[in-house]
């Protein structure tokens, strides 16, 4: 609680004390430069998984390079470091000026400063490392996830102790989305991050299949949020109407928009699961609320654009506002796509392809990114206490970005669009017009490589932006002017101020929405009540979810994963297998001529965490076990493209030569048991048990002629796993295809040698 | 605000302003309202249709419907061509090359380029696993063994194109490959 230095003038009235205290930039300094860096280096290895995707050669080779590894540290990165940190250096400028208030403990702030950083420290190494919890944007391991706990408890402690300490009666509106962004994630993070650790890195979550599933998704939609989206308007709302220097459009827009954004967006998770295992229920709610979610996303766009009205010649001349222009406009896209997308028929065709990686990077590249970049180059002069080095730079920087994102996006919705419709292409005779997944995706190479370029293309304009920045640092003073702040404090009672224009009667002050301005006063009221708008919806489909037992019909044929198929399950999670594969086979004809019986809801009871995927850059696994002898996958994970040549799947020949690490899998089989998996007699034999099994797999693959002693080797249990997958089932509910008989002879399919 | 343009009579600024950021008190637009509630609307709509609710029948039930209408429309297939006429199409030479073409682009991975065998059996020697005579060629090819791995190529090639690979299959015969696995199975006399 530094900096609030009472003074004694009496400026304006005898009774009136005027605090004397003076804003933390040195914070925002900071986090401005943290963006910068983390943005380039997440959107460095953007490209580099992008090359990935082109060429398989890009994996380099190394078990820490491949795609399945890097691609969660790309999204980590460029959603908690470069906009996380945006957002912090944002909120930290703005959060003091609109509520007066130097931030509550410069102490807390270096705490969260610091601490963010390291955490991102700790995502960069451990994520190579094969470290995940495998689900995605929250792959962290646990004892990463106790420190954002901490760190964000930190930051939410700072915050609010700002909002209290205030010398600005009301909350501006900018302030309201900050709240709910902070509430929200902290409340997110924690739940879909509740697990059983089971070694240092290594963790199982508590919840399985579709439970698992439901709140995973419903974490990662309201990641992109509460942490993409709400922060973001946050800052739009203070530096647009800063930029444009103009006042913002609508206040009662802004209020009716906040509230139901935020009420309404906790709900659509579930549309990230349509047509899978998810009870249908939730998938229609999840569905009805992100198509009542269109207009208050666009509440957010039209107070924005038209913040602009009469301003609109400044913006031929101003790169800030140019960013903002377009990147409002790309928020304002996406948020219309998002509502048709979560439309069942349409999400049909655009699950699992390249269609959602363009829709999302409309939102990242377009709103995040050139929100920050708008809002960096007015804090530049500020903050640094000189002129922007070059406007002519920024500028170039805006042109070369916008260009880089058109380049990205056509290219990705053209390969999201081609692959969706190859997939579900029929011929005349009834068969599927690419029965062979591989010619799907060797159709794609070309748009690949417009994505490489376009991506290359923003990261070029980042490597301008970095200069600017470096340049106009080198130009600031010798010591920054720290300008001393006259406020009084906040009187213990307060009267609004009688309105001459207010409307009168019950109705008309509703809908002019006056009662607002009393919650605007009370910030812990007011933070209390985003709390309730966003547990209240979320319990609402949670606690169903949970406690509907029909939700989830059991299947007796389904048993748990023996102990060596669950540490092939393990190996399967740390390469990040799952970022490529799905194992979710959806109940559409096209799915299930492809890959056989569409997946059960009981199927996936056992599986801490589910393992269902949302993209399918290779086939999808839910039946894979049985398809192919143990020794096409030796051969096939040594290097793929030796079977299919037009693979892009990396080589794993580290998994005949890596050791089993034995004496692990006994805890991983007890914690298990401890999350209800009936294990039996593995709780205390799962090392001998995973050892016979070992034995038997390596055997099968010496005597169909591969190499022998892989007894040992990670081979043995990456191949038992994906052997067991889908054949629980087999036999009572799959469907079997017809066998076509000719006269007199035997039928000759199924029966052994 | 710009010179430029003239100020609307319905801009009324409020009276706060924070950090120098001031509000209108304009009111919402028209056809964004008209849009939050049609969108509320088509939500309430739709609920009917949901299965236990309104008169829809669920994801499920639409499912196994499409895949009866494909059932009716596609009789289960007749029957494999006879063994008269395979080893007929076995003297065309176009059938076999064609046959090739089919065999190189989906058997190789298994089999090798030149039928000597990797995962898959040696299939250029006289020894045979489920059966030598060329209509248990056709069959094991259109139904698979999906025990060890071989696909059930009669769900993913045309009729004519298994035909065309069995008569390749059967051309190889006694031709000498690169690395010819050992003989499984048992042996047939042709």
């Amino acid at each position: 609680m530094t900096g609030s230095a009472a003074g004694s003038l009496s400026a304006s009235g005898p009774r009136v004390v005027m605090d004397e205290f003076s804003y933390d930039d040195v914070i925002v300094r900071k986090f401005l430069v943290a963006t910068f860096v983390w943005g380039l280096i997440g959107m460095l290895v953007g490209v580099v998984i992008a090359l990935q995707l082109a060429n398989p050669a890009f994996n380099l080779g190394l078990p820490y390079g491949t795609f399945g590894r890097l691609r969660p540290l790309h999204t980590n990165a460029v959603i908690f470091a470069f906009a996380g940190n945006a957002f912090f250096c944002g909120c930290y400028y703005s959060s003091q000026r609109l509520l007066k208030a130097r931030m509550f403990s410069d102490g807390l702030s270096k705490i969260h400063f610091w601490g963010w950083q390291l955490i991102i420290v700790a995502a960069a190494i451990t994520l190579p490392l094969g470290f995940t919890q495998a689900k995605e944007y929250a792959e962290l391991e646990w004892p990463i996830d106790i420190a954002i706990t901490v760190i964000w408890v930190v930051f939410a402690i700072n915050f609010i102790g700002t909002m209290v300490k205030r010398r600005e009666r009301h909350l501006y509106v900018a302030i309201w989305f900050y709240v709910a962004s902070i509430i929200t994630v902290a409340i997110l993070h924690i739940f879909n991050n509740l697990s059983i650790p089971a070694g240092p890195f290594k963790s199982y979550s508590i919840y399985a299949g579709v439970q698992d599933a439901f709140m995973q998704w419903w974490y990662g939609h309201n990641a992109v949020a509460f942490f993409l989206t709400t922060p973001f308007l946050g800052l739009m709302y203070y530096f647009m109407p800063k930029a444009a220097e103009g006042p913002v459009y609508s206040y009662r827009l802004s209020i009716l928009h906040f509230w139901s954004l935020i009420f309404l967006y906790i709900w659509a998770g579930p549309h990230h699961l349509h047509y899978t295992a998810l009870p249908e229920w939730a998938s229609t709610v999840g569905m009805l609320f992100s198509v009542m979610l269109w207009a208050p996303s666009w509440g957010g766009m039209i107070n924005g654009l038209l913040t602009l009205r009469g301003s609109w010649h400044k913006v031929v001349d101003d790169p800030i506002l140019k960013f903002f222009v377009v990147g409002i406009t790309a928020y304002g896209m996406s948020t219309f796509e998002g509502p048709m997308l979560s439309i069942k028929s349409v999400n049909a065709l655009a699950h699992y392809t390249d269609w959602i990686i363009a829709h999302v990077h409309m939102g990242t590249l377009g709103w995040n990114g050139f929100i920050t970049f708008g809002m960096i180059y007015w804090l530049l002069p500020r903050l640094f206490q000189t002129q922007l080095h070059s406007k002519r730079l920024a500028e170039l920087h805006f042109w070369i970005a916008t260009f880089g994102i058109i380049l990205y996006v056509v290219a990705i919705y053209s390969a999201g669009i081609t692959q969706g419709l190859m997939w579900r292409a029929f011929d005349e005779t009834g068969r599927l017009s690419y029965p062979d997944f591989v010619e799907t995706v060797a159709r794609l190479m070309p748009m690949y490589w417009m994505r490489v370029v376009g991506g290359l293309l923003y990261f070029t304009g980042m490597l301008l932006f970095g200069w600017n920045i470096l340049m106009t640092w080198r130009k600031r003073p010798a010591v920054y002017d720290v300008p001393v702040i006259r406020a009084p404090a906040l009187a213990r009672r307060y009267e609004e101020p009688h309105e001459a224009a207010a409307p009168t009667g019950v109705f008309a002050r509703f809908t002019s929405m006056r009662f607002h301005r009393d919650w605007e006063r009370m910030p812990l009221v007011f933070t209390v009540l985003v709390f309730v708008a966003i547990a209240i919806a979320s319990l609402f489909e949670i606690i169903p979810t949970f406690l509907i037992k029909s939700n989830v019909p059991t299947i007796a044929s389904v048993k748990p994963y023996t102990p060596l198929e669950l540490y092939g399950r393990d190996i399967y999670i740390r390469e990040g297998c799952f970022n490529c594969h799905s194992q979710m086979i959806r109940p559409l004809r096209y799915e299930t001529e492809r890959y056989g019986e569409y997946s059960k809801p009981g199927e996936s009871v056992y599986d801490h965490p589910f393992l269902w995927g949302s993209r399918r850059i290779g086939p999808d696994l839910a039946r894979e076990g049985g398809k192919y002898p143990n020794l096409w996958h030796v051969r096939h994970f040594a290097n793929p493209r030796e079977i299919t040549a037009k693979s892009i799947m990396p080589s794993y020949p580290g998994f005949a030569a890596n050791n089993i690490d034995w004496p692990v899998i006994q805890k991983r089989v007890q914690v298990m048991a401890m999350l209800g998996v009936p294990y039996g007699n593995a709780i205390t034999q799962a090392e001998s048990m995973a050892k016979t099994q070992a034995a038997e797999v390596a055997d099968d693959i010496a005597k169909s002629g591969g190499p022998a002693g892989l007894q040992d080797k990670e081979i043995v249990a990456i191949v038992a796993y994906i052997q067991r997958l889908g054949r629980d089932i087999k036999g009572d509910t799959a469907a079997k295809a017809p066998v076509v008989a000719a006269s007199g002879l035997p039928i000759t399919t199924g029966g052994h040698k | 605000m710009a010179d430029t343009e003239k100020k609307k009579e319905k801009d009324r600024l409020l009276e706060h302003s924070y950090d120098g950021i001031q509000e209108y008190d304009n009111p919402m637009p028209r056809w964004w309202v008209l849009t939050f509630w049609a969108t509320i609307i088509f939500a309430g709509l739709y609920t009917l249709n949901f299965a236990g609710i309104g008169t829809g029948s669920g994801r499920i039930a639409a499912y196994e419907k499409e895949m009866a209408a494909f059932r009716a429309a596609h009789p289960s297939p007749a029957g494999l061509t006879s063994p008269e006429k395979l080893l007929a199409l076995t003297k065309d030479g176009h059938e076999v090359s064609e046959g090739k073409k089919v065999f190189v682009k989906n058997c190789v991975p298994c089999h090798g380029p030149d039928g000597g065998g990797v995962i898959g059996p040696n299939l250029t020697d006289n020894a045979w696993i489920h059966g030598g005579k060329i209509q248990e060629i056709n069959a094991t090819i259109t139904n698979g063994v999906l025990a060890k791995g071989m696909p059930q190529w009669g769900k993913i090639l045309k009729p004519e194109e298994i035909d065309e690979v069995t008569t390749f299959v059967w051309s190889i015969y006694g031709t000498t490959p690169a690395k010819p696995k050992a003989p499984e199975g048992v042996v047939v006399a042709r």
